[in-house]
């Protein structure tokens, strides 16, 4: 495999969005692309995380040939690969959902080729070696999420995607300026070589360049609003309520994995030397997230809303594995995000689909509740779902939970474990409380499920990944391992894109 | 030179911040804009103006850098796409509620 092909999953969706928008005449054919070009995508990501496990070392690319410190460096190491054919694939669900949803959006030229861009920015910036990349990446991200959401059937679709917008680009203005700071303090902006140069200045002892701290806080700051982590969560409900389906769906399970891997990449590759205190404040705001998100999706009436609220408690479960450390901790993170992911785009599919199918289009619970009498499929599936969100054996859930509980008892934090293993309890009671709503409760009189509505192909097929992924959970847990261990070890990562030092 | 572009850069993050702060939603999109530029004005001055050292050098000298130039460039390039976008959505809401006050755009709580 060429170094090349390294940037193919960020050049073939940019190359797709493009033709897509050309064939904004041909609404058929321009679905078709898109469905074409993600396929394509995925199975070039899929290869990638092959040949980068079976060659056990990470593959760089330098656009253009200018070597490391100077050029933008695309680097594929473990993590990077297991995440981009997370995102890809559940890209791609999304894409299928939105093939067969009745939602206004579909009548907009423009969705796919954003949906595609979205794919490009969240790739991107999972495998960027730069930190201004990885700023131009989030920007992408950013603007294409923001119009996606406002091609909602919601009337208020404008204002949640203006809230979106508003908050995540102030983040990337911090993004910025943590990138100007970190250049005044070393003069590169590569990750591998400011690795290097700030563990030289660490170890030497001295004083820390005057505005390293500062930088330091910039992109903590950055990661935790694209993270929507515990004291910046405030936008994430709001518009989860209005965006469509399709894209709410996209943006709690995948879009939030990227502040999840740029916290990673801070506290084992570029902030290193300080990972203890990073470390410290991540543990702290993931028990917060984890037991306030539990109690405020307790305390919703709209499905969504509620699922948003329960991805503030995961994020902070993966917080926590990240704030734990070591080989187990960050492996507990990685195989959360990836099947938390799963999960969440099934569930809010779940709740679209519901929405869908009633009379009014809406998922608060006082439209759907006993709508599931004539939806017995939605409902095997959404139970299978909850019992994998709240972690109960054999599902997925479990899995994941358990890899963070066995990072917590390595650690010996037992009163953080007991927070949060009793917070972990409310999963179980909110969605179950969904469940009986939608699905125990006699329809109100007049209340009928309409004939044609959404597709529920996407979410079967999430389900089932989740139901395989929690009974051969080995192979996603020894893969997380390894990446893991690979992560713990920077030195591969910066002799591979950096081969000079 | 120096002292004039911190003072600009304080002055302008200052007046960004506070803008962002106002409860009217038309100031607060402009606070951005502010402090967008604010920033802007920040990495032209990493990369200083004249003389031979990079800004980065512990040497003391005259100090200049070509590279912030670019980061300047692509930021101006994408906050413009981003401005933009966010004054179209602003005016849609805007007319949707006919105020701009920030306490009576309340639709999306519940």
């Amino acid at each position: 495999m060429n170094s090349q092909d390294a940037i193919l999953p960020i050049a073939i969706p940019l190359a797709g969005a493009g033709v897509a928008m050309l064939l904004r005449g041909w609404p058929k054919a321009q679905r078709l692309w898109t469905f074409g070009i993600l396929m394509a995508s995925l199975a070039m990501c899929v290869n990638l995380l092959n040949h980068v496990f079976s060659s056990s070392k990470p593959l760089v690319f330098q656009l253009g040939g200018w070597a490391a410190p100077f050029g933008i460096s695309i680097v594929v190491d473990a993590l990077s690969a297991i995440m981009i054919v997370m995102v890809q694939f559940v890209m791609l669900m999304g894409c299928i959902y939105a093939l067969d949803a009745k939602d206004i959006a579909k009548r907009y030229s423009v969705f796919m080729p954003l949906f595609l861009t979205l794919t490009v920015g969240l790739t991107g910036a999972m495998l960027t070696g730069d930190t201004f990349n990885l700023f131009v990446f989030m920007e992408l991200i950013v603007i294409s999420a923001a119009a996606l959401t406002a091609m909602s059937d919601d009337r208020s679709g404008t204002e949640a995607a203006y809230k979106y917008f508003y908050i995540s680009q102030l983040a990337t203005i911090f993004l910025l300026l943590a990138n100007g700071l970190i250049y005044m303090s070393y003069g590169t902006l590569n990750m591998a070589d400011l690795a290097i140069r700030i563990k030289t200045d660490a170890l030497a002892g001295g004083p820390m360049p005057p505005m390293f701290t500062l930088a330091m806080v910039c992109f903590f700051a950055t990661f935790m609003i694209k993270c929507a982590a515990f004291p910046f969560h405030f936008w994430q409900p709001d518009f989860h309520a209005a965006a469509p389906t399709a894209v709410s769906a996209m943006l709690s399970s995948v879009v939030v994995k990227s502040g999840v891997y740029g916290f990673i990449r801070m506290t084992t590759l570029l902030f290193e030397p300080f990972a203890p205190q990073l470390q410290q404040v991540l543990m702290l705001i993931g028990a917060i997230g984890v037991i306030y998100g539990g109690f405020s999706a307790f305390g919703t009436h709209h499905a969504k809303r509620m699922f948003a609220y329960s991805t503030l408690a995961q994020i902070g479960f993966m917080l926590m594995g990240i704030g734990w450390g070591g080989t187990l901790g960050i492996a507990a993170a990685i195989v959360f995000m990836v099947n938390h992911a799963l999960i969440k785009s099934a569930m809010l599919m779940l709740s679209g689909y519901l929405a869908s199918k009633a009379q009014i289009k809406s998922a608060s619970f006082e439209n759907i509740k006993g709508l599931g009498k004539y939806l017995p499929q939605s409902g095997v599936l959404f139970f299978v779902g909850s019992m994998a969100l709240a972690g109960l054996p054999p599902l997925n859930g479990f899995v994941s939970k358990m890899m963070v509980f066995r990072a917590g008892i390595e650690a010996e934090q037992w009163a953080w474990l007991a927070a949060i293993g009793l917070a972990s309890l409310l999963t179980l009671i909110y969605t179950m409380r969904a469940f009986q709503w939608v699905w125990f409760v006699p329809p109100a009189a007049g209340v009928k499920a309409k004939k044609d509505g959404d597709s529920l192909f996407a979410p079967t097929v999430l389900i089932l990944a989740c139901v395989v992924l929690g009974i051969w959970g080995e192979s996603l847990v020894s893969v997380a391992i390894q990446a893991s261990e690979w992560v713990q070890q920077p030195a591969a990562y910066i002799a591979a894109v950096h081969p000079a030092k | 030179m120096d002292i004039i572009i911190s003072f600009a850069i304080a002055v302008l993050f200052a007046t960004g911040i506070y803008q962002l702060l106002r409860r009217n939603v038309v100031r607060s999109a402009l606070g951005l804009v502010i402090i967008s530029n604010a920033i802007n004005l920040f990495l032209l001055a990493i990369g200083a103006y004249d003389g031979t050292v990079q800004s980065y050098a512990k040497a003391i000298g005259v100090r200049s850098d070509a590279l912030p130039l670019a980061l300047i460039l692509t930021a101006i390039v994408i906050s413009m796409g981003g401005f933009a976008f966010t004054f179209a959505m602003l005016y849609i809401v805007m007319r949707r509620y006919k105020t701009a006050d920030i306490d009576a755009i309340t639709e999306l709580k519940n």
